[in-house]
């Protein structure tokens, strides 16, 4: 399981690290989703959930995709502060001209995605269900795994913004080398495997409670 | 002064000619300043027009009339009309009133409000959402609350995001883009 392994590291990343310095030369988008589907290669399709979920999932993730192809127009600016720099503005926020009105779209209270643009970087923030204490706990040590490994996704920004739960951060670099509908799918396709991965782990999770249960009391019967 | 941290310091704050002293207001057309006493009074009119049955014409009144120059109060109190109006209309009604009003004149600047006021929208319940979403996960293991309050909040938002797929199919996303980089807020 994934979130055993994610226990054993206790490395944090710095509090303004920005994953623009994690080796962008090389970057495709195929490396990444490659490393993306290594940690969720046991999804599959659930039953009742899978079914129920897309139904309403569908004009959620569609608003996503066209609130994300929208933000995702991004030029070379260089750093307007110091010479010879060019840093993603929207985390250097260190000229406010260049920085543009922040996009939320959410599904309900739980479910959110907070879309930050400016000239050169988009910040995606995204908030994934919990529904209840295991889901926030599974929820919370999957990003963490993912977090931890921020160099090979290239996009993944190495601390959530407050109140999502995972974050990515786009440069206009990244955009110059990935296609920018591929990046628009990936995050798409995270945003849909990421909740059936977590309940398949809660289920997984309760079904060896339950095992481990009845193997403890069986002596007592 | 010998406990403050120079390095700490923000120079480029101190200093007039710095990028991050830019003057945004520079960059904001100028907005005609509403009341909130407008606001709330054209707030009545558009509830009158659509208790009438006119909701299309609630909807472009309240649109072209948006209070760019009103406070937080006054924003809100015309992004609720707003809201009213969007749910008071059925899902079937809502790409005939979008052509019509993309066709008539004025209307991408109508169209651009209304996305406006989608994203407003949807940001909206993120202020009440995380006081009550912090109470299921501090008492414990309870679904019954966590279910409760997130379908609470996603009746409101599923109108919203369908108003939103029928936009883009109608305004295209450049409405988006002028979203993001109207420096006039609703």
């Amino acid at each position: 399981m994934v979130c055993q392994a994610a226990s054993d590291h206790h490395w944090q990343a710095p509090p303004h690290y920005d994953s623009r310095h994690d080796g962008i030369a090389g970057g495709r988008p195929r490396t990444t989703q490659c490393a993306f589907q290594r940690t969720t290669t046991s999804s599959r399709e659930l039953p009742g959930g899978a079914f129920t979920m897309s139904q309403s999932l569908r004009p959620y993730l569609q608003c996503v995709r066209s609130s994300l192809t929208a933000a995702l127009s991004l030029s070379n600016f260089a750093s307007q502060a110091s010479e010879r720099h060019n840093v993603p503005e929207i985390e250097a926020a260190s000229s406010p001209e260049v920085i543009l009105n922040p996009l939320t779209v959410s599904r309900n209270e739980n479910e959110k995605v907070y879309i930050e643009p400016s000239i050169n970087s988009v910040r995606i923030s995204i908030k994934i269900k919990q529904a209840d204490e295991i889901e926030h706990i599974l929820v919370h040590k999957f990003t963490r795994f993912l977090t931890q490994r921020a160099e090979a996704f290239f996009i993944l920004r190495r601390k959530p913004v407050k109140g999502y739960d995972i974050s990515f951060l786009i440069t206009n670099f990244h955009t110059e080398e990935m296609l920018k509908h591929k990046l628009v799918d990936f995050i798409i396709q995270f945003m849909e495997e990421v909740d059936k991965e977590i309940s398949e782990m809660k289920l997984f999770l309760n079904a060896r409670a339950r095992f481990v249960a009845e193997s403890f009391l069986t002596p007592f019967d | 002064m010998a406990t403050l941290n120079w390095r700490t310091i923000n120079v480029d704050a101190l200093d007039p000619d710095s990028p991050a002293n830019f003057d945004l207001s520079s960059l904001t057309p100028a907005v005609a300043p509403a009341s909130t006493a407008d606001v709330q009074s054209l707030a009545g009119q558009i509830r009158q027009l659509l208790r009438g049955g006119d909701s299309e014409g609630a909807l472009q009144g309240a649109l072209e009339s948006a209070p760019y120059g009103a406070d937080e109060r006054g924003k809100e109190i015309h992004l609720a009309t707003v809201i009213e109006i969007l749910q008071s209309i059925r899902q079937s009604d809502m790409s005939p009133i979008l052509s019509r009003i993309y066709s008539s004149p004025g209307g991408t600047e109508a169209l651009d409000v209304l996305m406006k006021y989608i994203y407003k929208g949807m940001s909206q319940t993120q202020t009440s959402s995380t006081t009550r979403n912090l109470t299921p996960q501090a008492t414990g293991f309870s679904q019954v609350h966590a279910r409760g309050g997130g379908e609470g909040g996603g009746q409101a938002m599923s109108v919203l995001l369908s108003w939103h797929e029928k936009l883009v199919e109608i305004a295209g996303p450049g409405s988006i883009v002028r979203v993001m980089t109207d420096r006039r807020t609703v």
